[in-house]
């Protein structure tokens, strides 16, 4: 389906190969999506990346876009987690589409946490899964770590009450194993473990053990609550080994699968099957070394045009090489962008 | 008993209108604020805000409501008089939960009045009525309007769960309230006593009519002004444009002078947030058919389609239609508010024979269409302020 995979993710890429495949990706939706036939009725083929066309982040909370096309098998609906109490986004999930991201994740993971398979707790409801039809966003992400868990452990019964924590099953897990992968919401990981009593036989069952802590889903309520970064990294890993590490990650909803986490000089590598493009707000030019408008961009989403994304993020590409070796285009992420107080009269 | 009796005089009525205060006085206290706000503006209100405010307290425009509702100020009539005004007595105001120049307008028109005036704001953000009482305060000289605020004005913020609201609508002669539907039926379910009036102000919408062969610079420009300072979100706002019986290409026509004017006329360039949610509303109003533009920096979107298209929601969304006279009373939205016109001839009587049946409040020049007044939404409220003894000799 796409060579872009079969490389490690931070590798190298031809250019033009890359923007080739996105070009037949974007026509094979303009040709099966009327919908976004209407927004782009004027595509051409671009010749760079900040060429190619997009859609705006929240049209997804409004018009639920599908592409028919030979080989497209639609599944169910992914309903994003809205913070914000705004309506979610809802995104129909295809087959082949998932293939292709659970590859992305997986090569993407691999290269952070290593390739080890290792038990995975889920800060999250098995409940959550049961669901028919529609899947929220957290799970998920929660289960793109998948491919990497011998096992999968549901820890949290409900995510709002911190006490619903099952500690004893968390116990026995490390009583067990060494080396463990945990997952869960930034902020849900922040209330039900890092700042949780944690029993002391846990205590003493995970002291010197291996952890790696995976988290997703933004830092604004953490902001709120006035915790940075290290606050937060050494509050999760007290009592484990030094080698265990806190990995943030930032990805779309309507692009799972395509994650971007931090790496240790502080920045987000965009995988080669994908591009991090940032645009001025005003005038959508694409702008390299100041703040503006993160668009993602990859070749994997077939089942529905969400290969080009401009978000409501913002960001700032950083150009040069990382130190820490990676190759791909590298992105500091700077929060939402600003809201605005809307005025006006009685009706809004 | 009150030493300030002013009398006013129609055709066929004479008035004495009891107020606590000498309304000349009053009315030179609120141009002399309006010297002191044409020299500063607070940072809570935007430019066109403050400008509309300083517009409203020109002094003819303040004895308008005494004129519309008793007619024109006289002496004291040797005859006598049919009847005399006097204030109901408190007068409660439930504000928008947004930012809006209601309130301060609303106070303004109620001082007039003379009643006790009770003013509730939201608890969650902004309120520009606090920031021009702050203003008064910091600006009047010792006088009847001081007085006036201290004495009988009192604003309160606090939520709409909280127990004094209902110490607020009990206390009341009047109540008025602002709000959406939800939140003014809660409010006027308050207790509240068994002779007070009400007057809601709830959720409306307005339109543009214009007749293709009025288009001109003038009237692009009013339009623009008259949206931008809002957008969707005014309940004056035109919420869509009607070209009456204009053509498609007309509207396109209309659509790109709109979008080649825009950044004449609205120079300020628009917060991030609101930017990248142009672009948002531009590709969805594409994807629902519209045939949609930027203007420039996303400072808005201008829209042409057919009348059934369905209308994406965005606060700086603009939809330029054709439809005919009969199409476009069918399509009124049953909360229109205000249609504002730019037409051939505006007091032909077969304007007033197509809305005799609508529930159109307001039919007003496109400039005039954030004019508030005496009489909203359909109220004589101002007047309603008052009770009337009728004198019979």
């Amino acid at each position: 389906m796409t060579k872009l995979l079969e490389q490690p993710p931070f590798a190298a890429r031809d250019e033009a190969a890359f923007v080739a495949e996105m070009n037949a990706l974007t026509a094979w939706h303009i040709d099966g999506c009327p919908e976004y036939r209407r927004v782009w009725p004027a595509w051409k083929p671009a010749d760079r990346a900040e060429d190619l066309p997009y859609l705006h982040a929240g049209i997804f909370k409004h018009v639920l876009f599908k592409t028919a096309g030979a080989g497209i098998e639609h599944q169910r609906t992914l309903t994003s987690s809205s913070t914000s109490g705004s309506d979610p986004s809802k995104i129909v999930l295809d087959k082949r589409s998932s293939d292709l991201q659970s590859q992305s994740s997986l090569a993407v993971l691999k290269d952070m946490v290593g390739p080890e398979v290792r038990p995975l707790l889920v800060l999250d409801g098995a409940k959550a899964l049961r669901q028919r039809g529609e899947v929220m966003a957290r799970v998920a992400a929660a289960m793109s770590l998948r491919p990497l868990a011998a096992e999968i452990h549901f820890v949290l019964d409900d995510v709002q009450d911190a006490a619903t924590m099952n500690w004893r099953q968390i116990g026995d897990v490390f009583r067990k194993y060494d080396d463990v992968l945990i997952y869960g919401f930034t902020w849900i990981l922040w209330k039900a473990w890092a700042t949780a009593a944690i029993p002391a036989d846990v205590l003493e069952a995970l002291a010197g053990k291996r952890a790696h802590f995976v988290h997703s889903g933004g830092w604004k309520k953490l902001e709120e609550a006035k915790v940075d970064r290290a606050q937060f990294d050494a509050a999760l890993l007290r009592g484990f080994s030094a080698d265990s590490k806190v990995i943030d990650y930032y990805g779309l909803v309507e692009q799972v699968g395509v994650i971007y986490p931090l790496c240790t000089r502080g920045f987000r590598h965009a995988p080669r099957w994908s591009e991090a493009i940032v645009r001025n707000p005003w005038t959508l030019e694409s702008i390299v070394g100041e703040e503006g408008l993160l668009q993602l961009v990859n070749v994997l989403a077939w089942g529905a045009p969400y290969h080009s994304v401009l978000t409501e993020d913002m960001g700032r590409i950083v150009p040069g090489e990382c130190p820490c070796g990676r190759a791909g285009t590298r992105f500091e992420l700077l929060g939402r962008a600003p809201n605005v107080e809307v005025r006006g009269c009685a009706n809004v | 008993m009150s030493d300030n009796l002013h009398y006013f005089a129609t055709a066929t009525q004479r008035w004495a209108v009891a107020l606590p205060t000498r309304l000349d006085a009053l009315i030179a206290d609120w141009e002399h604020l309006r010297t002191a706000m044409i020299r500063r503006m607070p940072s809570d209100f935007s430019r066109d805000e403050w400008a509309y405010l300083i517009s409203f307290l020109d002094g003819d425009n303040l004895m308008r409501p005494f004129v519309e509702a008793f007619g024109k100020p006289t002496a004291n009539p040797e005859s006598g008089c049919d009847a005399l005004a006097r204030p109901r007595g408190t007068v409660a105001v439930w504000l928008p939960s947004n930012v809006s120049l209601l309130g301060p307008l609303t106070l303004i028109l109620l001082s007039l009045t003379g009643n006790r005036v009770r003013l509730k704001a939201s608890a969650r953000g902004n309120d520009l009525t606090a920031a021009f009482l702050g203003f008064a305060s910091e600006n009047l000289l010792p006088g009847t309007l001081r007085n006036y605020i201290s004495e009988r004005v009192a604003l309160d913020q606090f939520d709409r769960h909280d127990p004094r609201n209902e110490e607020l609508s009990q206390d009341a002669s009047c109540r008025i309230v602002f709000g959406s539907d939800e939140a003014a039926n809660a409010d006027i379910r308050l207790p509240h006593r068994a002779d007070s009036s009400v007057y809601i102000f709830s959720d409306r919408r307005s339109e543009a009519w214009i007749e293709p062969a009025i288009v001109s610079d003038n009237v692009v420009e009013t339009l623009i002004k008259v949206f931008a300072i809002y957008g969707s979100a005014g309940c004056t706002s035109p919420s869509r444009v009607v070209l009456l019986d204009g053509s498609e290409a007309d509207a396109r026509q209309l659509r790109d002078r709109v979008v080649a004017a825009w950044s004449r006329i609205v120079r300020r360039q628009p917060a991030i947030h609101l930017a990248s949610q142009n672009v948002m509303t531009r590709q969805w109003a594409a994807a629902l058919g519209w045939d949609a533009t930027s203007t420039l920096h996303n400072a808005a979107v201008i829209a042409v389609g057919s009348t059934d298209l369905p209308r994406p929601t965005g606060l700086m969304f603009l939809p330029i239609v054709a439809a005919s006279r009969d199409d476009a009373v069918q399509q009124l939205p049953a909360n229109i508010q205000t249609i504002g016109h730019a037409v051939g001839n505006p007091s032909d009587a077969a304007w007033l024979k197509m809305f005799a049946p609508t529930p159109v409040k307001r039919f007003v020049p496109l400039g005039r269409m954030h004019h508030f007044g005496a009489t909203w939404d359909g109220w004589e409220f101002w007047r309603g302020m008052f009770e009337t003894m009728t004198v019979e000799s």
